[in-house]
């Protein structure tokens, strides 16, 4: 992100907040999709997420990387929407406002996790995101991603293993670190 | 353990040289790529609502803006502007109803607009044909005011993506305009915030649209 736009998105520049949104977007919905568990919420979670971060774009260091920054903003963001859901919901039902133990809830621990990977997903090429995707997230079989796709086996197995091996690379600290 | 071994095992397939510690990083990693949420797409009017979103911020609390130098400062301020208006807006022209009756026999379309979002501006209005042209008299709601080389224009935009201006005003209330161009032809209506920098054309920043039914 070239350091016109950041100054574009600090100043509210319509133009600028697009170009951001459109940058980092998936990967911002992706961390509170993981913290949230539900697509209605974590719509409404990305967009504080992004408002949040305009509000603090005063304080970003242009010389850092705005990604993780935000990926910070928007796992806040979803954790913040999350509590309000259940003090909301426990109002509801009445419930004596007993000790509440405010804990970081367990899918917030891997949204840096998904965010990285999410990041390391979007950089594979389309006809190898698609085979990975279809592999893991569809759990096919790689025949059966051939079929799905109508592409032979041996193009499938390649795609799958070229983009494995990018994974693998790309996603290194995170074995570094045990996931 | 080599790396063959370690895309083979995050493909589900046998990896023979692998440690334990290798085998439980990885298998995380395969369940990173089952999780939904890394494939999730983000909704697609998410960059309007941000925009919208920090427009209204920026309007409700123009103090809370991040501080900047003038220009971008003014572009803030312009930004804010669309605030309340900038609320996606579905501007729901209603039923066009020609009415061949009246003085002249002139057509007349009847408008209505309304906010689709928590907040924004709303109104109706009446286009009229004339013989200097289509009178369009809305009455508009909740449209802040611009000023300091900031306005709205209003135009009409047929099929092809043609857009004729109708019009310019600095805040909703009673607002008058002419077209040159029938909006039975030109049947999408819009309001879009513009600055006074020399530029023609369409700044791209929609505060309201809807589209005119043709008279049956």
């Amino acid at each position: 992100m070239d350091a016109e736009t950041v100054d574009g998105f600090r100043a509210g520049d319509p133009a600028a907040v697009r170009a951001v949104v459109r940058a980092y977007g998936g990967l911002v919905f992706a961390v509170a999709v993981r913290v949230l568990g539900d697509r209605s919420l974590a719509e409404d979670a990305a967009q504080q997420a992004f408002v949040q971060a305009w509000k603090a774009a005063s304080h970003f260091d242009p010389s850092r990387e705005l990604g993780p920054w935000l990926a910070t903003i928007a796992r806040r963001a979803a954790i913040d929407l999350q509590r309000r859901e259940a003090t909301r919901a426990r109002l509801a039902r009445a419930e004596e406002p007993t000790v509440v133990v405010q804990s970081v809830p367990e899918s917030a621990e891997r949204a840096y996790d998904v965010w990285a990977v999410r990041e390391a997903v979007d950089g594979l090429p389309a006809e190898e995101r698609e085979v990975v995707r279809l592999q893991h997230l569809e759990g096919l079989t790689q025949v059966e991603v051939a079929e799905r796709l109508g592409i032979p086996l041996g193009t499938v197995k390649s795609r799958a293993h070229r983009a494995h091996a990018r994974l693998a690379g790309r996603l290194g600290h995170l074995r570094d670190t045990g996931g | 353990m080599t790396d063959e071994d370690r895309i083979a095992h995050l493909q589900g397939e046998p990896a023979h040289d692998l440690d334990e510690a290798d085998v439980a990083a990885l298998d995380d990693l395969r369940d990173l790529l089952r999780d939904p949420a890394v494939w999730a797409a983000p909704p697609g009017d998410l960059e309007d609502r941000v925009v919208a979103a920090i427009a209204a911020e920026a309007n409700a609390r123009p103090s809370a803006a991040p501080p900047a130098h003038r220009r971008t400062r003014r572009r803030a301020w312009v930004a804010a502007a669309v605030a309340a208006a900038a609320v996606v807006l579905v501007a729901v022209l209603a039923a066009g109803v020609l009415s061949g009756g009246g003085a002249g026999g002139r057509t007349r379309l009847q408008v209505a607009l309304a906010a689709v979002g928590p907040a924004g501006p709303s109104g109706s209005g009446t286009l009229t044909r004339t013989d200097a042209g289509w009178r369009i008299e809305l009455t508009l709601s909740d449209l802040p005011r611009l000023d300091n080389g900031a306005y709205y224009q209003a135009w009409l935009k047929n099929d092809a993506g043609l857009l004729v201006p109708v019009g310019t005003f600095n805040q909703g209330g009673r607002v008058t305009l002419w077209a040159g161009v029938s909006p039975v032809d030109f049947p999408t209506v819009t309001v879009t915030v513009e600055a006074a920098d020399g530029n023609q054309a369409s700044s791209g920043q929609r505060v309201l649209a809807g589209t005119v039914k043709p008279p049956s």
